[in-house]
């Protein structure tokens, strides 16, 4: 590093950051908000439970003799999230953070691992038929990608159960439960099935050919061939590095929405069927901290995406 | 829905030259199945409502329980309750037409405004939108519906209100940098420097001639988008209820039956919702390369 | 000047599609040219005359755009020789009738990467290229000094990395940028267009070349660094002494770089030879297009007498639909009653009129 750019880019990360703490609280009142106006507050009720030991919760309603105003109610709230106190689950009675925090970590395996799978098909595509132009195999890998992208995730999900339990006498079990021999297959299907049809793979090819091509043509690229150097290797910057983060942080809620769906159908003891189970048992305190901590993965996606940014795009640095 | 980068346009892409003309082949076969996917939604849901089917979608017939597809007049078979699949997967499409035009009309709405409140006076407005998108971008779709199914209660018009409001940061840039785009062409001072007064050039010369098929793209994919997620909450539960058929929670219910080798009654709607998706995914994807990207010749 | 030309191109046809593959571009159609070791051959016209592409398709870059080329284009150097189109006849072929093109009858796509194929080791380590568009054509993520630096390593003997750095800084102050040192580091969003230019030619001759092209070298930059650039093309031609291929619209320019010189029109040499002669006003016997360029240029003279320039008239030439005789008949003022029909209808063969001096004319071998 030029110890002339380093300032501009330690300034801009920072400014990210501040941006992403502000989406952060931002993203907490609008999910307090949607508690609090949902009928029945559940929110004094959960706060009760919450806050049991905080003395502001309890002052601020003795103080006032009825339920507490909903700026006292939000701000204590966050004090509390603060302070990495979610509250408890109403179902299990378990810490909600430490429940998120054990579930999130699968579904982190799942997203990641799903994202690769869809990466690793997606990339090869994007770049053959960016290289080809429009030919009858590429007609047949785009195709491919719109009918992945348009099928029904659960459905995928069935099929290869079947296919697994009848073909290979494979059985879903319960996570993580028998040292089976094949049980890293089966820990394999949710992965590949969400890679496949998050809904996000036409599009994820759609962008990353449209800007490879771009970049192809690009004069630079044209000056690198002519001096004998790798078309790749300059390429790579604008035309794989930049394209990538930016369409993989875009999708990031899309494969968590998709990550609930392939939790329930392979019975993954993730965030997303928590989630599911919170929302039939309206357990608020828990689908509150999934959101949040769902959000988060969000918010730290485009972080990344834009630090990647900043730092490879000189000219964005210089801003 | 989907995000474009912004393609050059210019002003005179509005010429007399019918815009069948200048499109690749391959594009207007995508642009025809599409339109063709939009007909059969449209006829489906006038068969629903006229109650011109083949068979009532609600009979219950014991004896034919599971019937394989071309059975007895039933084309697509029975399912287990040995209800007609092809006439429910006709009625099903009522779960997602009148919802998912409300989750359109607002995702545009609202993008249009802020799209224009941003990219027409910028500035702080400007600062405040991006926030509000970046904010509503944040949660994974379906966990915010989980979020106001569990606060509120699993109503579709509920759900489709959320999908809508979720969707308006796409279009809201989209048209914002339109707006920006013909403000570096000196568009709108030219226009301001004729008299115009703002009302007239927003809505005459921005939106109508210069964004309409922004427009008219993302309102196809956002039909996509609806279709995916009812089909989505279906499976979860919290979707359209049994009796009243949707196709998402027609494969769910068939989908049990999948593991005994029975694959029709998950199949024809799956089939259903692949073809249905795609064809509005291909028709917004086909007319984005062609109204939106000028091919220099 | 009797030596075995480093670089002949003879025949070379580039054909680009319309989009619908209807019709084809003449964009480069039946070129010969001769390069000398030592000599710098200018190549002049108005823009869309094909001489870009020319240079383009020596070096195999053509490959942007969906199109068709043919021809020979052998290459003799001390350590190559070769015909950077070998065998393209596998798969593109066009079919010719009386000189003029009836149909490309055979197009593979993948003569792209054939050439590609021909050209590893050619690109760069014997042709290098200077393109016009200086801070477009350098790669906007990288460093200046990191791309001199790369295409030393990877086209000279040399591949120590410290060796190799200090190569860079030599020729970094071979073009005359001031503190190279610092410069290395810079970015080409750093760099003025000027400057950008000189890090350009800098990395093009850094590979040791034996052919350099240099593709409108000035255009795009401002006329006071256009000048600058030019002295130091010149300086470089006699310290470096490196065989060129200068293709510029800028008269002035091959009038002061280049030995001889070769006007393009439509994709054709419609005269070639000496540039003293060709592009000196006072020497008449020239093509009618090539005198009419010269009397677009203002000259002090006009200048002072406030006559007006004279463009030529008509438009530039639609490689699409060629006319049937001489490619510049609708625009020629020169056309006498005698020789009218002639021109009309029938192409002139490029002959010899004085020694080296070829034109593409009737009016100097009315039969």
């Amino acid at each position: 590093m030029k110890l002339a750019s380093i300032k501009p880019i330690t300034v801009l990360i920072s400014r990210e950051l501040a941006i992403a703490a502000l989406l952060l609280l931002g993203i907490s009142f609008l999910v307090f908000m949607v508690l609090f106006l949902s009928p029945g507050d559940p929110f004094s009720s959960l706060l009760k439970d919450q806050t049991a030991s905080s003395a502001i919760g309890t002052a601020a309603r003795s103080e006032i003799g009825g339920p507490a105003p909903w700026y006292y109610q939000y701000l204590a709230w966050l004090g509390n999230i603060m302070r990495g106190n979610f509250g408890t689950s109403i179902r299990t009675g378990l810490p909600v953070l430490r429940e998120v925090i054990r579930t999130g970590i699968n579904t982190l395996y799942l997203t990641l691992g799903s994202l690769l799978i869809t990466l690793l098909i997606a990339v090869p595509i994007a770049v053959f038929s960016a290289r080809r132009g429009f030919t009858a195999t590429n007609w047949v890998l785009t195709m491919f990608t719109y009918v992945v992208s348009a099928l029904p995730v659960f459905w995928l999900g069935y099929i290869v159960i079947y296919i697994s339990m009848h073909r290979f006498g494979l059985f879903p079990l319960a996570f993580g439960s028998g040292a089976q021999t094949w049980s890293w297959v089966y820990f394999m299907l949710p992965v590949f099935v969400l890679g496949l049809s998050n809904g996000t793979m036409s599009e994820v090819v759609r962008h990353l050919r449209e800007e490879l091509s771009r970049v192809f043509s690009e004069e630079y690229i044209c000056t690198a061939r002519a001096k004998g150097a790798s078309i790749w290797k300059h390429s790579f910057k604008e035309g794989f590095l930049i394209p990538i983060t930016e369409i993989v942080a875009t999708k990031i809620p899309f494969i968590l929405g998709g990550a609930v769906v392939v939790e329930q159908v392979f019975n993954w003891p993730g965030m997303g069927r928590m989630a599911w189970q919170a929302a039939q048992d309206r357990d608020f305190p828990l689908i509150l901290g999934i959101t949040l901590m769902a959000a988060l993965f969000v918010r730290l996606g485009s972080l990344i995406e834009r630090a990647v940014h900043i730092i490879v795009n000189p000219r964005f640095a210089k801003e | 829905m989907k995000r474009y980068r912004q393609h050059s346009i210019e002003f005179g892409n509005l010429s007399d030259v019918p815009f069948w003309k200048t499109a690749g082949p391959i594009d207007l076969v995508y642009i025809s199945y599409g339109l063709l996917v939009v007909l059969l939604v449209f006829v489906s849901y006038v068969l629903g409502m006229t109650g011109f089917l083949p068979f009532d979608p609600q009979e219950i017939n014991l004896e034919l329980l599971m019937a394989p597809p071309n059975t007895e007049g039933h084309l697509l078979g029975t399912d287990f309750m040995g209800r007609d699949i092809l006439a429910r997967l006709i009625i099903g499409i009522q779960a997602y037409f009148l919802p998912g035009l409300l989750a359109i009309a607002l995702a545009l709405a609202l993008g249009t405004c802020f799209g224009v409140l941003a990219g027409y006076w910028g500035g702080g407005l400007d600062t405040a939108s991006t926030y509000v998108s970046n904010l509503l971008n944040s949660f994974p779709r379906l966990v915010l519906i989980l979020l106001m199914v569990a606060a509120f209660k699993p109503d579709i018009y509920l759900v489709m209100t959320v999908v809508g409001i979720t969707n308006a940061p796409t279009v809201a840039s989209l048209i914002k940098s339109k707006i920006q785009f013909l403000k570096q062409k000196n568009f709108i001072e030219a226009a301001t420097a004729l008299g115009l007064k703002n009302a007239v050039i927003i809505i005459k010369h921005i939106l109508w001639h210069n964004c309409r098929s922004v427009l008219i793209i993302q309102a196809t994919l956002g039909m996509a988008e609806v279709i995916l997620i009812e089909t989505s909450l279906s499976y979860l539960g919290f979707g359209v209820q049994e009796p009243t058929p949707s196709w998402g929670n027609m494969v769910q219910s068939g989908a049990n039956y999948f593991m005994q080798g029975k694959f029709w009654p998950s199949t024809a709607p799956a089939m259903a919702i692949l073809l249905t998706i795609m064809g509005f995914h291909l028709l917004g994807d086909s007319l984005n390369n062609i109204l939106e990207r000028k091919r220099d010749q | 000047m009797i030596g075995v030309p480093v670089l002949k191109i003879e025949n070379l046809r580039t054909y680009f599609y319309s989009s619908s593959k209807q019709a084809f571009s003449r964009a480069v159609d039946g070129v010969n040219l001769a390069l000398e070791k030592g000599e710098t051959l200018g190549i002049v016209g108005e823009s869309g005359s094909g001489k870009s592409v020319t240079a383009l398709s020596v070096m195999g870059l053509v490959t942007a755009e969906p199109g068709v080329i043919t021809g020979n284009i052998g290459l003799k150097t001390d350590g190559v020789q070769k015909n950077l189109l070998q065998d393209i006849e596998d798969y593109v072929k066009i079919t010719n009738e009386n000189g003029r093109t009836v149909e490309v009858s055979k197009d593979n796509p993948g003569w792209q990467r054939h050439i590609d194929r021909v050209l590893r080791g050619v690109r760069g380590k014997e042709i290098s290229m200077i393109f016009q568009n200086p801070k477009l054509s350098m790669n906007p993520f990288s460093s200046v000094g990191k791309q001199i630096k790369e295409a030393i390593m990877l086209n000279t003997s040399i591949n120590n990395a410290q060796e190799a750095r200090e190569r860079t800084l030599y020729w970094l102050e071979q073009v005359k940028i001031d503190s190279p040192r610092l410069r290395y580091d810079n970015n080409p969003y750093g760099l003025s267009g000027g400057m950008c230019q000189r890090a350009m030619i800098a990395m093009a001759l850094s590979s040791e070349p034996s052919v350099l092209i240099a593709d409108e070298p000035t255009t795009g930059l401002d006329a006071t660094i256009q000048s600058k650039i030019v002295s130091l093309l010149e300086e470089l031609k006699s310290s470096v002494g490196v065989t060129t291929l200068l293709i510029s619209h800028d008269i002035d320019v091959i009038k002061t770089l280049s030995d001889r010189v070769s006007v393009m029109y439509g994709g054709r040499v419609l005269e070639s030879g000496p540039s003293k002669e060709i592009l000196s006003a006072a020497h008449n016997d020239k093509h009618p297009y090539t005198a009419a360029l010269l009397a677009s240029i203002p000259t002090a003279r006009q200048i002072k007498a406030k006559s007006y320039l004279q463009a030529i008239k008509g438009d530039v030439l639609d490689t699409i639909n060629l006319p049937s005789g001489c490619l510049f008949y609708a625009r020629c003022h020169q056309v006498t009653e005698q020789i009218k029909m002639q021109c009309k209808h029938q192409e002139p063969e490029l002959r010899e009129i004085s020694s080296n001096h070829n034109v593409r004319c009737w009016r100097f071998f009315n039969a």
